[in-house]
């Protein structure tokens, strides 16, 4: 390797969200057209995926290795860029699936493990809504961050062509996922939207979700989070006043005899 | 010399005559008679010539009201001095000896300083200081420059001189060599200090126009030097980072400016503030020059101290810290959280929510510390009760 790509940028770090999540339906749907093996009652996709509005994903993710269930044929799916880094498969259980993320070489850095722990049945507040589309989703934001990335890194990933594949996207009006269209109203970067694509709701699995005001509303959460803990620590203070109070009480009884 | 002996007359067979020799002393008036040979030529002998006066200042009672009056002194006490002086011919341990007025106490220095004052005094009175002879002058001198102290200090110095012990004069004279020595040895040293200044001194240039007596011609030195030790592997000069002295931008980044160093060897003078412009970021340290705004779209952050080596993701600061070390540890932890309504799995791990979690973690952290306190004071309060 060239000296120039070991060279690192100091003090600095380059970010990157991405999501890790998992469909699910239950069969028979027009996804999963050929009949599945016996007892396999769901289908599902686990994927790792860019941000809706961000810079192309395999700028810095070049192959995606997903574990399976070790009674899959082939547990070890690979998925080379450019991707899409997902895996379809049918099955009755849920699992942990371990995701190996292979990065650019010029990035000089090895290869990570994540885990995505499969989601196959209706879940929290929209679970209703998942019943009645028959579509469960599961998925996570991820950030990764690259600390003091080597020079030749650093250059590819502040590299305006990123955006292209947006761009390309929106000028033809076609892509691999329709509801994925960018509009052009929000500048394209790696940092959330301050929106979602309005009318999806908690789109989950769409990446429609994750905006700042969906931020702003986790944030409130641990706000009120952190306001209960604030009590509880105001009661146990009341309560270690009261035990000293107690203490110096049996300190002075002590004391007189 | 006043019972001079009469020698018998048949003692000696030559016939004498008796001589009467007189001697001309003004007090005495002793008439004194002693035998001589008759043919004898008698030598003329007279013992004037010994009958010597001592001067003493004179004065009136005008003189010494104006003049000489003294705190300590009276007239008629100048006067006992003066006569006492002219009654022991001037010889000052006599005088002091002799000397008794109403029981003063004074000592030889009180009475000399007050001699020496009339006298010096008199002697002015007569002739005035401009018209004085030399030797008179001298005499002048010599009388009013009489300082009493100083003598009596001195006196005493001789006299305790006098007195010392053996052991004394033994330790002086080890003090007298040990300075000797001392000063000897200060005197090698300073010798040798000498000689190696003189070996260290540098050489004189030869030429006559010392070539690097200008700033700008050190610069150019240094330059020279430095672009020399650029080359090398182990390299020993380190740049000032200042691009007006080292000729090219010391940054590590490889910018298309390096090129025009050689340029700026030839003008130093060149201003590099043109060039800086541009860039938006404090540092020129990142390979790309970007804006802040630039650097948020991209995901860069910058100026991040103790950054961990390698790839990190956000997510692990919102599950890390919920493990302890301890099972029952981690219990607590999820316990307390659960209870406060922390997800097991926050999906969006921004900076914003980092923050807040890590805040929250401390508080956790706080509340198990407070309850672990208070297991131990009930416990006590237990125990007491």
């Amino acid at each position: 390797m060239a000296p120039s790509s070991t060279k690192r940028v100091r003090n600095t770090k380059l970010t990157r969200h991405f999501l890790i999540g998992n469909t699910a339906h239950i069969l028979p749907h027009p996804s999963f057209p050929s009949s599945p093996p016996d007892g396999h009652t769901k289908g599902w996709t686990v994927y790792v995926r860019p941000l809706p509005n961000g810079p192309d994903i395999t700028t810095w993710l070049k192959k995606v290795q997903f574990k399976l269930h070790h009674t899959y044929a082939d547990a070890s799916r690979t998925i080379e860029a450019p991707g899409p880094f997902e895996v379809t498969e049918t099955g009755y259980g849920e699992f942990g699936v371990e995701i190996r993320l292979y990065f650019a070489p010029e990035a000089g850095e090895k290869a990570v493990y994540r885990e995505h722990y499969l989601v196959l049945a209706p879940w929290g507040e929209s679970k209703d809504q998942m019943e009645r589309t028959n579509e469960v989703k599961a998925e996570r934001l991820e950030t990764v961050e690259f600390n003091e990335p080597t020079v030749e890194f650093f250059k590819q990933m502040t590299s305006e062509d990123q955006f292209n594949w947006l761009k390309v996207k929106k000028g033809r009006g076609k892509g691999k996922k329709p509801e994925f269209v960018f509009e052009g109203e929000v500048e394209p970067s790696t940092q959330l939207p301050e929106k979602g694509d309005g009318g999806k709701g908690g789109g989950l699995g769409s990446g429609g979700a994750w905006n700042r005001g969906f931020e702003r509303q986790v944030v409130g959460q641990l706000r009120e989070v952190e306001k209960v803990l604030d009590q509880s620590l105001e009661v146990e203070r009341r309560g270690m006043e009261e035990r000293r109070r107690k203490m110096e009480e049996l300190g002075v009884a002590v004391a007189a005899k | 010399m006043a019972s001079a002996g009469h020698i018998t007359p048949n003692m000696s067979a030559i016939s004498k005559s008796r001589s009467e020799l007189r001697r001309p002393s003004r007090r005495w008036h002793l008439k004194d008679r002693r035998w001589k040979a008759v043919n004898q030529k008698e030598p003329e002998r007279t013992f004037t010539q010994y009958d010597v006066h001592v001067e003493t200042p004179s004065y009136d009672d005008e003189v010494y009201e104006n003049n000489l009056t003294h705190n300590e002194w009276t007239k008629d006490e100048t006067d006992y001095l003066m006569s006492v002086y002219r009654e022991a011919n001037g010889k000052w341990p006599i005088i002091v000896d002799r000397y008794d007025y109403e029981g003063s106490t004074r000592s030889m220095e009180d009475l000399k300083s007050r001699f020496y004052t009339v006298s010096a005094t008199v002697l002015r009175l007569q002739t005035p200081i401009s018209s004085m002879t030399a030797s008179d002058f001298t005499l002048y001198e010599t009388l009013s420059k009489f300082n009493p102290k100083q003598e009596a200090s001195r006196k005493q110095l001789a006299e305790g001189h006098l007195y010392r012990g053996r052991h004394e004069v033994d330790e002086e004279s080890v003090l007298l060599n040990e300075l000797q020595r001392i000063m000897l040895q200060q005197a090698t040293i300073e010798n040798e200090r000498e000689d190696l200044r003189r070996r260290l001194d540098y050489p004189r240039a030869n030429t006559n126009g010392y070539q690097y007596n200008s700033s700008s011609a050190l610069t150019q030195l240094w330059q020279q030097l430095l672009a020399t030790d650029r080359m090398k592997k182990n390299q020993r000069l380190r740049p000032t980072g200042h691009p007006g002295f080292d000729g090219f931008n010391s940054s590590t980044s490889a910018r298309p400016r390096d090129s025009n160093a050689g340029l700026d060897t030839n003008l130093p003078s060149r201003r590099g503030t043109r060039d800086s412009l541009p860039s938006a970021t404090p540092q020129n340290s990142l390979p790309v020059d970007l804006s802040a705004a630039e650097m948020v779209r991209f995901g860069v952050v910058q100026n991040q101290d103790k950054l961990p080596s390698g790839v990190t993701f956000a997510s692990d600061r919102l599950t890390k810290p919920r493990v302890a070390k301890s099972t029952v540890q981690t219990d607590k932890i999820a316990t307390i959280l659960q209870h406060a309504g922390v997800p097991e799995l926050i999906p969006l791990p921004t900076p914003a929510v980092i923050e807040q979690f890590e805040s929250i973690m401390a508080k956790v952290h706080t509340l198990l510390d407070i309850r672990k306190l208070a297991e131990k004071e009930e416990q006590e309060l237990k125990v007491l009760s």
